[in-house]
């Protein structure tokens, strides 16, 4: 396969996943806060399977046809779907809740001089 | 800290208060993040106009508006060490404003658009007519009001309106006044410019009397310039954490 060969859409995938996967490098390198290698190693299978895929799209074939879901697929692509939804809502609901949490405690600093003089 | 309660008899030259409450406690909360350059010049405004019990709150400013504000005796100021946003000010200002035993409280914006002599016509029901949350509309008086910031009010009138079911010709404006009880009642979690439109929400959600009078805004190329304020990309944001604080 050559680069020539590819489509827009593969090209635009592997660009993408190349450059995750280098941030995710680079911020283990700076021991920035929350970095673990547990994170370094799902990031890099997330967005090295992607390269995979889009590299080698035949191998979707043969993984449906190994784990028996050949006829299936889209359905598993759907429940696929619905998960990462799932998950980002879930996020967004922590991401909420600590946004929330964040506010309070700045309130309740902030009053600290009114209770103070009280 | 101020001591100082003002009395509204002083305030209603035109019609004596029947609200036996004399010497009520009118709070004004000025919710501001980098308005170093007018601050000052707001809450003297405010401090002419009759009105000493003044609350600001520096929601994380970078350019020294806390400082600013200090300077002026007899005015509180409390500082947010990281910006929360507008409502997550507006809302420590309400609760500081009760801990010093507020009975009205009169929030405003800090970049000086909001005329302090519109304060008596906001807190006039509330005293004189037992109303609970009085509305400043531009919108009854949109007189210098650039055209896209009224269709701009239109659209989150709307948008408010159809989420949480109240019909108000200003759902955005900064410019209230709350009785005690209103400020008690309402419980909001919005930070950001949501928050205006969630009051309206616990309005309805409280069965709170209401009533919205004209205000005038004075917009001047500072007001205006500023970047935070709720223009279309701030606008998209408000309605997607409307729209979250519903499915959530």
């Amino acid at each position: 396969m050559t680069f020539s060969n590819l489509y827009l859409y593969q090209i635009v995938v592997i660009i993408v996943s190349v450059i995750m996967i280098f941030q995710g490098f680079q911020r283990f390198a700076k021991r920035e806060s929350g970095q673990t290698i547990f994170k370094l190693l799902l990031r890099i299978a997330v967005w090295g399977g992607m390269v995979g895929v889009v590299i080698f799209p035949k191998f979707t074939y043969q993984l449906a046809h190994s784990i028996g879901i050949t006829g299936n697929i889209n359905a598993v692509i759907l429940t696929g779907f619905l998960l990462v939804f799932l998950m980002i809502f879930k996020l967004l609901s922590a991401i909420e809740r600590l946004e929330q949490n964040i506010s309070e405690l700045t309130r309740k600093d902030s009053l600290k001089e009114i209770k103070k003089e009280d | 800290m101020p001591t100082e309660r003002t009395n509204i008899t002083n305030l209603q030259n035109d019609k004596k208060p029947t609200n036996p409450k004399l010497g009520v406690g009118v709070y004004i909360v000025i919710p501001a993040f980098n308005e170093s350059l007018v601050i000052n010049s707001v809450i003297d405004e405010i401090k002419v106009a009759g009105y000493n019990n003044i609350i600001v709150i520096d929601d994380g400013s970078s350019d020294n508006t806390c400082g600013k504000a200090k300077e002026i005796s007899g005015v509180t100021v409390l500082c947010h060490k990281l910006n929360r946003g507008k409502g997550a000010a507006a809302k420590t200002g309400i609760e500081a404003a009760k801990l010093l035993g507020a009975d009205i409280i009169v929030t405003m914006d800090g970049d000086g658009q909001h005329d302090p002599v519109d304060i008596k016509k906001l807190i006039f029901p509330i005293i004189n007519e037992n109303y609970d949350v009085v509305l400043g509309s531009r919108l009854k008086n949109p007189k210098g009001m650039p055209w896209y910031k009224i269709v701009h009010n239109k659209i989150a009138n709307l948008i408010t309106w159809y989420l949480y079911g109240l019909w108000v010709t200003d759902s955005q404006s900064g410019f209230r006044a709350y009785s005690r009880k209103a400020a008690d009642d309402i419980d909001t979690k919005g930070d950001r410019y949501e928050y205006e439109s969630e009051v309206i929400r616990e309005i309805y959600k409280h069965k709170l009397k209401y009533c919205e009078v004209p205000i005038q805004v004075r917009y001047t190329d500072y007001s205006m310039g500023k970047v935070q304020k709720q223009g279309f990309v701030n606008g998209i944001k408000t309605f997607y954490k409307m729209i979250w604080r519903i499915i959530h």
